[in-house]
């Protein structure tokens, strides 16, 4: 399921099977340094979470991307996050993202981390390989908290 | 002899009628084009689709075949990727949709270790026979649906989604 109107009125009519809300969590970054390895990241990541929601559409929710920078980071209350999906029906609350410094919260959160991989230069083919390998990699994670 | 001859009434009659009729014509002809052509528009290759899957190489053994084709939205184009499991049954080649019956998630074949030779839905346990019928008591009310194929110069098409008519 995405967040839009169709979606989600299919999800409240079924919140027993669509139990697992996905979140993104997109390090924005813009100083010049780092801005095209940021940019390519999130690339990665809305291409990956998009390719996940396909895959598992009658189970999760892809959830929009919360984004932060080194600035605002702080002012993002994760657990807050958490417990308001928890309290609206999600069973399961995945955070997924390609910042490490998210995998020294995974005793309170389940955490995702992928180190991302630079899809600009792919072509159509090549892309949907790797973004496939990659899938392989998530599903095992998502199947064992399920089952 | 006056039968033979049009008289100025009979004529104006004519004329009138037929200038009338062009004119009924010049309106309702687009309008019957508009009606019907979003209905004869099709994707590339008439109905089907080219894909890159050789028929020769097709087997028994249901295979991904990725197929891709324009789809405008509005005034919106973009590319749609589409999926299908491919094999073979006796002299015919089946084609599935991978998209689950009950809420819409990925099938895939063979992945439960537990029940072989089966489509299989991760999100609730979902199963499906080879054929595409759904296995009673598993969350999936209908069969997977199929595509129309075809062939053209050893390459297997993919056309529309048919509703799956399992014998
Ligand atoms: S979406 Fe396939 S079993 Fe529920």
């Amino acid at each position: 399921m995405f967040f839009n109107g169709n979606d989600v009125q299919q999800f409240q009519t079924q919140k027993d099977f669509i139990d697992t809300a996905l979140v993104p969590l997109l390090f924005l970054e813009f100083d010049d340094a780092r801005i095209r390895q940021s940019s390519s990241a999130t690339d990665f990541l809305m291409s990956l979470t998009a390719f996940v929601e396909q895959q598992f559409k009658g189970r999760l929710m892809l959830v929009p991307p919360f984004s932060y920078t080194n600035q605002t980071k702080d002012g993002l209350a994760v657990n807050l996050l958490k417990e308001e999906l928890q309290s609206t029906g999600f069973k399961y609350v995945i955070f997924i993202t390609t910042d490490h410094t998210w995998t020294s919260h995974s005793e309170q959160l389940d955490v995702i981390w992928l180190p991302p991989i630079p899809l600009e230069s792919m072509d159509k083919g090549v892309k949907k390989t790797v973004l496939e390998e990659q899938l392989k990699q998530i599903i095992p994670v998502l199947t064992s908290k399920w089952y | 002899m006056s039968n033979n001859r049009v008289s100025r009434r009979q004529f104006l009659n004519y004329t009138l009628t037929g200038v009338g009729g062009f004119m009924a014509a010049g309106i309702l002809m687009p309008m019957v084009r508009f009606a019907i052509d979003p209905a004869l528009q099709t994707k590339a290759e008439g109905d089907f689709v080219q894909t890159s899957q050789k028929v020769a190489d097709i087997t028994e053994e249901p295979v991904k075949v990725d197929f891709s084709y324009e789809q405008v939205d509005a005034w919106y184009t973009s590319e749609v990727t589409d999926t299908a499991w491919v094999y073979k049954s006796g002299d015919s080649i089946v084609a599935l949709s991978p998209v689950c019956k009950h809420l819409g998630c990925t099938v895939n074949w063979n992945s439960d270790t537990e029940h072989p030779n089966q489509f299989f839905c991760a999100c609730h346990g979902g199963r499906y026979e080879k054929t595409g019928k759904n296995v009673p008591g598993t969350p999936p009310l209908g069969p997977l649906d199929a595509y129309e194929v075809s062939e053209k110069d050893g390459f297997l098409l993919l056309g529309k989604k048919i509703a799956n008519n399992l014998a």
